[in-house]
């Protein structure tokens, strides 16, 4: 179970300070896959951040299995929307996947079986030995989740990681990524602006507010089964509830408040 | 630099491919078009410097070779060649080794940055050749004086690159390597160092350039061997044909010297050389 309790965060000193979270409260289960929802600059990444350890809280707690998390560790990994420059153009498809295994100390015989088992599962290994140069964003993205699975973490943090693909190739992954949280029961959480993205992958649905001081607005349970039909007209129910609410955050900006 | 992929070999890379469709013409129209300009050029000049000007101003190609010969033959252009080559070399491989280190560790911890980063602003304006008479007095007329002199012109472009290329390693690549367990220690390491190997090649071969500009000077007015010593004798006898010789020789070994220098990236680095835009 990962916890945040009650986390507020404050970027900067003093009169150059900006609040960016305030009091965000909410319970990931184990196996859960979550999703953060929300207007451009309310704090998504900086949540994700904190997750991950690489932004520590101003006030508030965050813990995973009742251990405070200090920093980042290998139970949880992000995964960055730019796979460019996350992935290391020097290293090969295979490599990449191998630098976490020898990081890990897994033994070089263990190392084949592994290596094998998660280019398949993103349908990479037939690619093994091309760069990352070489490959399109859909396969960046899919080498980069390759990557993280290779070291089994508990955890996986993505941050609008399909944003920048195109439609066909979306579809794709987030049917990729459903497959494999449900053949791996990871916990996931995954930041974006799409509201239908959100339904189509999550089970529960996290709306933040605009900052400063954004907190949840809303959490949405979606029970729907998968795979999601966007054409399902509980699906466009859930979609306008958010859209509502979406809107009302807009309005708060448009009054400046 | 929006260098994508370099085809290396033994990294299984695909190399471009030409078609064998494509005629023989097609393919060797680069080397077909670096002959017609050169050609076309000195065409010019043996006809401008006979019918035009002053020949014994600009002496036509004819004259030029003509005081080639006797330097080759008796070895002298050759000797002059192989002493400047081993002073830009050795100052160079210096220069660029200390400014590695130098280097990522300014880029990597902020106080040293901090700390050298004045200093370095303010020597860097000081050229090679401005640093001639001090660099006699230090290290007197002989070869000591001249390694100092290259090693100053290719520190500082090394070092800057070095730092750029340090300090512009995506945050992403290297949070991505703390996810996978890496210590700060392996991130340095396995990341940000290759990570900066295009900056820093790229630093090296202009510092590459520069030394070869700078030598010139610094063996003009301190020396008794090198190319810029031949030129310097040269132009005190006012031979002008001698000159020419002295200028084509450091073009083309400027020229030739790049080009092995990025063969040999290309064969060792290649992996390292590739920028990953964004998806
Ligand atoms: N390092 C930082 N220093 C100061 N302020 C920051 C820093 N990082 C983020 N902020 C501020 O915190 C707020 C939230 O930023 P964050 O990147 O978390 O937004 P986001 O929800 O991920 O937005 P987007 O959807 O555009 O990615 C913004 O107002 C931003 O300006
Ligand atoms: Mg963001």
């Amino acid at each position: 179970m990962l916890k945040v309790e009650r986390v507020t965060k404050v970027y900067g000193e003093q009169e150059a300070s900006y609040l960016a979270l305030e009091d965000i409260a909410i319970d990931i289960a184990d196996g859960e896959f979550l999703c953060l929802l929300g207007p451009s600059g309310c704090g998504k990444t900086t949540l994700l951040n904190i997750l991950a350890g690489f932004e520590s809280v101003t006030r508030g707690r965050v813990t995973l299995d009742g251990r405070d998390i200090r920093g980042p560790g290998q139970d949880r990994v992000m995964f960055f929307q730019d796979a460019g420059s996350a992935l290391f153009p020097w290293l090969t498809v295979e490599e990449n996947v191998v630098f976490g295994l020898k990081l890990r100390g897994t033994p070089v015989r263990e190392r084949g079986a592994i290596i094998d088992r998660y280019l398949a599962m993103v349908e990479l290994d037939t690619h093994r030995g091309k760069f990352p140069t070489q490959l399109s964003g859909g396969m960046r993205q899919r080498l980069q989740i390759a990557r993280a699975l290779a070291i089994e973490p508990q955890i996986l943090l993505m941050d609008e990681p399909f944003a920048a693909l195109d439609a066909l190739t979306r579809r794709r992954m987030h049917s990729f990524l459903v497959d494999i949280w449900q053949q791996t029961q990871k916990t996931i959480v995954f930041v974006t602006h799409d509201i239908s993205e959100s339904i189509l992958l999550a089970d529960r649905i996290a709306i933040m507010g605009v900052g400063p001081g954004s907190r949840f607005e809303d959490v949405i349970r979606v029970d729907l089964p998968r795979p999601r039909d966007p054409g399902d007209p509980a699906f466009g129910e859930i979609y306008r509830r958010i859209e509502r609410q979406l809107a009302l955050e807009e309005s708060k900006l448009g009054d400046g408040v | 630099m929006t260098t994508t992929s370099t085809a290396g070999r033994g990294t299984g890379r695909p190399g471009p491919r030409v078609s064998p469709s494509r005629g023989l013409v097609e393919r060797l129209r680069p080397l077909l078009m670096v002959l017609a300009s050169v050609g076309v050029f000195v065409l010019l000049w043996q006809f401008l410097s006979t019918f035009v000007l002053n020949p014994y101003m600009i002496p036509p190609p004819t004259a030029v070779a003509a005081a080639f010969v006797p330097m080759a033959e008796t070895g002298e252009i050759f000797k002059h060649v192989t002493v400047s080559l081993v002073r830009v070399v050795i100052g160079f491989v210096l220069g660029s080794a200390l400014a590695i280190v130098v280097g990522v560790v300014m880029g990597r911890m902020r106080v040293v940055y901090e700390l050298l980063d004045p200093i370095i602003e303010f020597l860097r304006y000081l050229s090679p050749t401005a640093m001639i008479p001090i660099a006699v007095i230090w290290f007197g007329i002989g070869e000591n004086s001249k390694y100092f002199l290259i090693f100053w012109g290719t520190f500082f472009f090394v070092l800057i690159n070095t730092v750029a290329g340090v300090m512009r390693t995506p945050v992403a690549r290297q949070r991505a390597a703390q996810c996978l367990g890496a210590s700060e220690f392996q991130i340095f390491i396995f990341v940000v160092i290759p990570s900066a190997v295009p900056y820093i090649v790229t630093g090296m071969r202009v510092a590459m350039a520069s030394s070869f500009m700078s030598i010139i000077p610094a063996e003009m007015l301190a020396a008794d061997s090198g190319l810029g010593y031949l030129l310097q004798t040269a132009g005190m006898l006012v031979q002008t044909d001698r000159i020419f010789v002295a200028l084509a020789t450091i073009s083309l070994l400027g020229f030739i010297t790049d080009r092995l220098f990025r063969l040999l990236v290309d064969r060792t680095l290649s992996r390292y050389m590739a920028f990953v835009a964004a998806n």
